[in-house]
This record gives C-alpha cells, structure tokens and sequence, in this order.
C-alpha cells in the first residue's frame, strides 16, 4: 500500500512498482488509510509524512498501537524537515528521503 | 594541548606536563607558529592568550596572527614585525590589536626565533601583554599635559557644541535611547523612547531603570551586566527582553548598552539603546517557515520527476542513439543540481532555526577529500585541482556535509577564477585540528566583503552580476564548520585571488570499526 496526498507522487510509484515482484495498491486520502488497512490484509505501507487532516505520523502512531496490524512493515518517505527522527519516533521500520533513487526505494522496500 | 602533538619521549611527559601547567598558568599571552608551514600559523596558544584575545583556541589555531590587527594592516609596527619574521630576527614592539568582541587592545609583542638544529628558523614564539592600560595612561597623560591651558579656554564652548551634537543625534535616532548614572538611574531619554513605550518624561527622568513601568526592566543578569558596565568597560551586546509591556503589550526588545565616551575619554555613564525587534522576529521566523515549506513544496514534483526520468532510462537507456543519450545525461545533470540547490534552501532553513543535525563518525580526511578532488576534476575540467599534503589521521565528522563545504569552497574558486587554469588544495596538520586550505588566482575579494561574505544571501556587489548563485554556499559551510567545532576564514587580496581555509579537530580516538 501506498499512501500520499499528492496523487502525481502515487503513480509514479505505482509504475515503478510494476516490473516488481510487489503487489500494489494506493490510497490519497490518509483518512480512509487505516480501514484499508484492515481490510486489504496489506503487508507493507509506503507512508507520506506531510499530509492535510490526518499526517503520516499520527497514522504510524495509530497503527503501532493497534494489535491486529502488528505485522505491518511502513516505510515512510518524506521531503519535510526532520522527518526521518519524526518517522523513526513514531515508529517507523525505515525511511527514504524524497527524492530518492527509484533503485533505492525497491531495493530497501524489499529488505523491509 | 595534547602531549601528543610535539615529539617527546615517554620519560619526558612528566617535565612536559609541568611545562604546559606552567604555560597555561601564566598571565602573560604565549603563542607559537610554525613558520615552515604556509602563511606561518600559530599551532599553540596559552590559556592566558585565549583570555587576552577573547578568542577560543579552536578559532586561532591555524590562523595568521594578522587577523588580530582587523583592519589596520597600515600600521608601521606591523611592517617592522613582518622585517623581523622574514629575517628571522627577535623584536619587541607595541601593536594594535583587536579582540573578538571588536574591542582595540595594544599588545606589547616579544617575538623570538627558534633555530633548528640547521639553523633554520622553525617556529617563532610570541609573548604578549595587554598594555591598554599603560598605553592609555600614557596617551592621557601626553593629551592632558598639552591640552590643559587650552581647554580651560575652550571648555565651556566646547561642552556646549558637543551638547547641541549629541542631542541632535539622539533625538534623530529610530532608537529609544537612555543616558544612565552609575547608580542606574535615568538623566535622560530620547523622543523615540517616549514614543516607543508610549511614556512621558515624568514617568522616566530621575527613577531608576529597573522600576521604569511594570519591572519590564528588573532582571537579574540586565542588571549584573550595567553594573559592571562602568567598572569593567564591558558592554552590553544584544540583550533580549521579551516582555508584555504596559500600554503596548507583549514585544520583543533588543538592548545594547555602552560606557559613554567622549572627546577620546570616559564619562561615568551608560547610554542604553533599547530597539523594538517583534516584528523583525516575526518576520524571522516567517521567513524560515517558508524556506522549509517551498523546500518540501519544490521537492515534491521533483521526485515525481526523478522517478519518472529514472524509469525511462531503465526502459529505453540503452537503445537510445548518441545524441539523445547525450541529451538525456545533461537532464539528469540538472535534476540532480535542482536537487542540490533545494536542499541548501532547507540546509540554511534548519540552520536558522537551530537544526541543523550532524551524523558524526570517524572519517579517514585524506581520502574524503581526495574523492572530492576526483569528482570535482571530472564536473570541471577547466581548472586543473592541485592537492599538497596529507593527514595521515581520522577526524570526527558527517561526511555529506563537509562533503559539501569541500565542493562549496572548490566550486567557488573556480567560479571566481574563470581566466586561470589552476587552483590549489593544501592539508595539514596544526596542533589537534586537521586544517585545509583552497587557494583560487582568481577575483579575490574587497576587504569590506571578506567579513560578509558568510552572511546568507551576501554576495559581493560587483560580482553578483556576472556570476549565478544565490549567495547561500559560504553560509551553509561555515555553519557546518562551526558545527563541528572548527573555524572557517578567508584571506585575500583583490586581484590576486581568495583562500578559504578550515579547521577540524582531529579525533582523538582510534576509528571505531564495528
């Protein structure tokens, strides 16, 4: 799952991801991200930081307190400011700063 | 001082240590320079000189002693200094000199020679006394013998005039101004601070500064600070008070407060300068909020961008013909140079408001710079890169930015030096810091520029129009040196080019390999 408010950000991931062995799904609204979640069975979330209402660091701390998504890996990507002590804090399994090597991200999404 | 940084033998530490207890206990300044390494650094400096100065050993280690002297490099003791050091004779002279805080001191100098076993002279040692006081004397004692019968005479006029002087500046001042007694009370105040703190002269004249209003002005360390004003001739620099004042609110001043003087003497009294700096903060912290939001803001399409140039590549790289090869790499050059110069915008964003993160770990120096040299042959193959020295030692460090001030300063030298062909890097070792040195042939810069060219978004008037930059470089990398406990400093003569040197302290510890 991949989860960013800027939906540009989201399909290009999405392409990247193609010619991967992952299995992708996206979501814009980090509202709606949590129920997904429960729903989907999703394994691992690729997580913006910086998002309107509902930020990346409130979803990490939701998840890391509720039990039946204990086996959710995140991996948050961000642009902002001190975000990777903000992702890690909260929770996170790692973090990529934006912008990033697309060989990056897979190759540190798939040690997750 | 680490033992370690003379040679000496084992069974000799004990007398060293003595030596270096008796130096550090001296109250008279000592330095050394070790004159066979380039422009004559001082690699040792005493507790005493540190004081002396005001500056930290970490900021005079490596320097030129030179930059004592500020501006007034006219000075004709500073000629006979420079015809004793190059003849490698001792001499005795009195010099200008300024400390840290901008504040003039005369330095009665002793310099001697130390020989080598060939007779080459190694080192010079420097003994140094603050002779302000005698020098003072001295001049006051010249000044009132010739002056006195005059004087008398022109007294009254003369207070007068002055009078008429000072009342128009401090009344043409957009500054509150007040004229304090040794006991802290007011004499007197400018229209400004009437108009500032919305008061009447009634409400001010005659009452002491720290019941002025509702206590705005009753703190302990304000209070310390004025009354040692007169007895220690210490100002008050940049005092904030951050306070919710009566009939204007909450505002944020800024206080400076200096012994007045007048006519080249004294007076018994303090002038306190208090501005209104709220809006000024506020436009501050604005200000660094939008550089971290248009940062993350210019970011974000960027990655979609990177992203998508990256795929392609995977995608169609290899069948490409030459010159559309050649146009996609220049693309990539200048997504990745777009990146780099948003990432200043956010560098200088978290250096103003205090966060900027260091990753320290033991580096191997030599190799860090010479990988730097190597990248930076390839990016500008204009300029051949001369490298001179080596380290030999690990210093303590976050690789990507001082990775980043070494491309800043060599980027630079090459930037200001477009007709030459060459630019020099030299690396040694002075005392405990690792000091590195980037020569250009090029511009040079003008002596008013060389102390504000550090300041962000500074660049030197007349160059600004002929070269790009937003005039952010030299401020990121000597944050970055700060940050690391070094110095960054650069000489230059116009015409003839710029060094930018730095120093780093060397680690102390063996690298840790885990």
């Amino acid at each position: 799952m991949i989860c960013d408010d800027d939906i540009a950000i989201l399909e290009m991931v999405e392409i990247i991801m193609e010619d991967t062995s992952f299995v992708v799904s996206t979501e814009v609204d980090s509202r709606k991200l949590v129920k997904r979640l429960h729903e989907e069975n999703i394994e691992l979330l690729l997580l913006d930081l910086w998002m309107p209402v509902l930020s990346g660091e409130d979803i990490l701390k939701t998840i890391r307190t509720d039990p039946a998504l204990n086996k959710l890996k995140v991996m948050v990507m961000s642009a902002g400011r001190d975000a990777q002590t903000v992702a890690m804090d909260a929770g996170a399994n790692n973090f990529i700063a934006k912008p990033f090597d697309i060989e990056d991200l897979i190759e540190q999404l798939e040690h997750l | 001082m680490k033992t370690d940084q003379f040679p000496i033998n084992g069974n000799e530490h004990a007398s060293f240590n003595l030596l270096k207890s008796a130096l550090d206990s001296s109250i008279t300044g000592i330095i050394i320079t070790d004159n066979n390494l380039p422009d004559n650094p001082i690699i040792y400096c005493n507790k005493a000189f540190e004081k002396l100065s005001g500056y930290h050993r970490s900021e005079l280690i490596g320097r030129n002693c030179r930059f004592l002297q500020g501006r007034e490099r006219d000075q004709k003791a500073r000629k006979d200094l420079r015809e004793a050091i190059s003849k490698g004779e001792s001499i005795v002279t009195e010099i200008r000199n300024y400390k840290r805080n901008g504040e003039l001191f005369w330095n009665e100098l002793h310099i001697s020679p130390i020989k080598d076993d060939a007779g080459i002279v190694s080192h010079f040692v420097g003994v140094q006394n603050d002779v302000t006081r005698r020098k003072n004397a001295e001049e006051n004692l010249i000044f009132e013998r010739n002056a006195v019968e005059q004087k008398v005479k022109a007294r009254t006029e003369e207070l007068k005039a002055n009078q008429e002087y000072l009342d128009g500046i401090v009344q043409t001042v957009r500054q509150g101004l007040l004229v304090l007694d040794p006991q802290l009370n007011v004499i007197s105040a400018n229209d400004f601070f009437f108009r500032t703190f919305k008061v009447e002269n009634r409400d001010t004249i005659g009452k002491k500064l720290y019941k002025l209003g509702n206590g705005q002005w009753d703190i302990v360390g304000l209070k310390v600070l004025l009354e040692q004003l007169l007895p220690t001739n210490n100002p008050v620099l940049d005092f904030e008070v951050e306070h919710d004042f009566p009939h204007i609110g909450k505002k944020l001043m800024l206080l400076n407060a200096h012994r007045i003087e007048l006519n080249g003497k004294y007076k018994d009294r303090i002038l306190l300068a208090i501005e209104d700096i709220t809006e000024y903060r506020a436009a501050e912290v604005r200000k660094d909020e939008f550089l971290s939001v248009s940062s993350h803001e210019l970011k974000t399409p960027l990655t979609t961008i990177k992203g998508y140039y990256q795929t392609l590549n995977k995608l169609i790289g290899k069948d490409l013909s030459p010159k559309a090869l050649n146009i996609f790499e220049k693309t990539g050059q200048q997504i990745e140079r777009l990146q780099r110069i948003i990432s200043d915008l956010l560098d200088m964003s978290r250096i103003e408001t205090g966060n900027l993160e260091l990753h320290k770990e033991s580096l191997d120096f030599d190799q860090l710079i010479s990988e730097v040299v190597t990248e930076s042959r390839n990016l500008f193959p204009s300029h051949q890169i001369l490298v001179q020295g080596k380290l030999g030692k690990t210093v303590l460090g976050d690789e990507s930015q001082l990775v980043q001030v070494l491309h800043n300063l060599i980027s630079n030298a090459i930037k200001y030096s477009p007709n030459e062909q060459k630019i020099s890097i030299h690396l040694s070792e002075v005392s405990n810091f690792a000091k590195l040195s980037v020569t250009d042939y090029g511009l040079g810069i003008a002596m008013e520029d060389q102390k504000r060219i550090f300041d962000r978004f500074y660049r030197a008037s007349d160059i600004q129009k002929h070269f790009p930059g937003m005039g952010v470089g030299l401020y990121i990398s000597e944050q970055i040196i700060l940050h690391h406990g070094g110095t960054l400093w650069v000489d230059s003569e116009p015409g003839k080019g710029a060094t930018f040197s730095f120093t780093l302290p060397i680690a102390t510890r063996k690298v840790n390999h885990e």
